[in-house]
């Protein structure tokens, strides 16, 4: 069957594998070797914007405290990771900040914006999306 | 185990010590570090405060709160821009739009002329000049603000300083431009380029204007707008 496919033809499919297999070797040390964290990294602000639609508002801690509730342990946001996100978000007009006192001091909290509770039906979509499409590269049987 | 206030005082003079000088990125270190530690002390009671605290700023990583201070300013000067548009935008519709015209008229017809070199020479240093007096008062002024209130904001710094320097710097850098550029004289004085030139001169007097006297007049609305908490402390 090969013998009617030109050279050339077969060459570009082993070079397109190969360029697949190293995108898809960091993916695949990360999820063994680091515990899956930096897969995650990429969907940090997704898992915020989920979080704030589902608890009306929130402070940083509280949602550190809740993703690793959430998912047992297994997955816990930095705080070098989630202040920037969150200021990311805020400066993108997808958050809005509300201050109180509790405790002796002040409580800065989060909540989604009318822009942010759209953008966020269309991240989720995008990461299903993304979902969808690594269980196809990494599982082709299941898709 | 809640902290007292005597606590939290010290969990800011703590974040000072680690190069956190903007009250609004202290507040809410503090609180996430107060949390922690009471978070902590559950587990640990006698734990001491200043033990807690240090276990509690280990989880920032090696370089401690400079991540989140970084990416704070950088967050927080597209914000910034963003003011500055909603500003220079006004300029573009009616009424302002007859202003800016005039503007951008007066600058084509002054390119245009025989004395359009020395014209243009001549507003670029006025800019110059104008803008570095404008900086040094807004710079007294920020100081005379810090020391009544005793707190420096991320945003108030960035009115105050910020966008001077980069609105300086590009009169000094058009000048540079001007003068090592080995341009064609047909080039120069065409008609592109005459009015590419009132185009940039037209945007730089808007850029110019807001940064230097709407956003310091307008700092304690921006302000209040962006900050809930301004009004609180």
């Amino acid at each position: 069957m090969l013998k009617n496919i030109p050279n050339k033809v077969i060459h570009k499919k082993i070079m397109h594998i190969f360029i697949l297999l190293i995108k898809l070797q960091p993916i695949v040390y990360n999820a063994i070797i680091m515990g899956n964290q930096k897969l995650y990294k990429g969907s940090l602000q997704t898992i915020i914007l989920k979080l704030l639609e589902e608890n009306d508002k929130m402070y940083g801690y509280e949602i550190t405290q809740k993703v690793k509730e959430l998912t047992k342990g297994e997955l816990s946001i930095t705080e070098g990771a989630l202040y920037p996100a969150l200021h990311k978000l805020e400066a993108e007009r997808l958050l809005d900040v509300e201050v109180t006192t509790v405790d002796n001091r002040l409580r800065k909290y989060y909540k989604l914006t009318e822009h942010g509770t759209k953008e966020t039906v269309n991240r989720l979509a995008e990461l299903e999306e993304f979902i969808a499409t690594m269980k196809t590269i990494v599982n082709p049987k299941l898709a | 185990m809640k902290l007292t206030l005597e606590q939290i005082q010290q969990l800011y003079i703590f974040t000072r010590q680690h190069y956190v000088e903007h009250f609004d990125v202290q507040t809410e270190l503090v609180d996430h570090l107060a949390n922690d530690i009471e978070q902590i002390w559950k587990t640990q009671p006698n734990l001491s405060f200043e033990d807690a605290r240090n276990i509690s700023f280990k989880k920032f990583g090696v370089f401690g709160f400079m991540d989140i201070v970084g990416e704070r300013q950088k967050a927080l000067s597209k914000k910034y821009w963003k003011i500055i548009w909603s500003f220079a935008k006004d300029w573009f519709q009616l009424p302002k739009i007859i202003l800016t015209i005039f503007i951008f008229t007066l600058f084509t017809i002054a390119c245009r002329s025989k004395f359009g070199e020395y014209f243009l020479f001549s507003s670029l240093m006025i800019m110059c000049v104008y803008g570095l007096i404008k900086a040094f008062q807004l710079k007294n002024n920020f100081k005379k603000r810090i020391k009544s209130t005793g707190k420096k904001w991320m945003l108030e710094e960035m009115i105050f300083s910020a966008g001077m320097g980069f609105f300086t710097m590009i009169p000094i850098n058009l000048i540079n431009i001007f003068n090592l550029s080995n341009l064609d004289e047909n080039m120069i004085y065409s008609n592109w380029f005459t009015l590419l030139y009132a185009a940039i001169f037209t945007l730089l007097v808007i850029g110019f204007y807001v940064v230097i006297e709407v956003l310091p007049k307008k700092a304690e609305e921006l302000l209040t707008k962006n900050y809930p908490e301004y009004k609180l402390v």
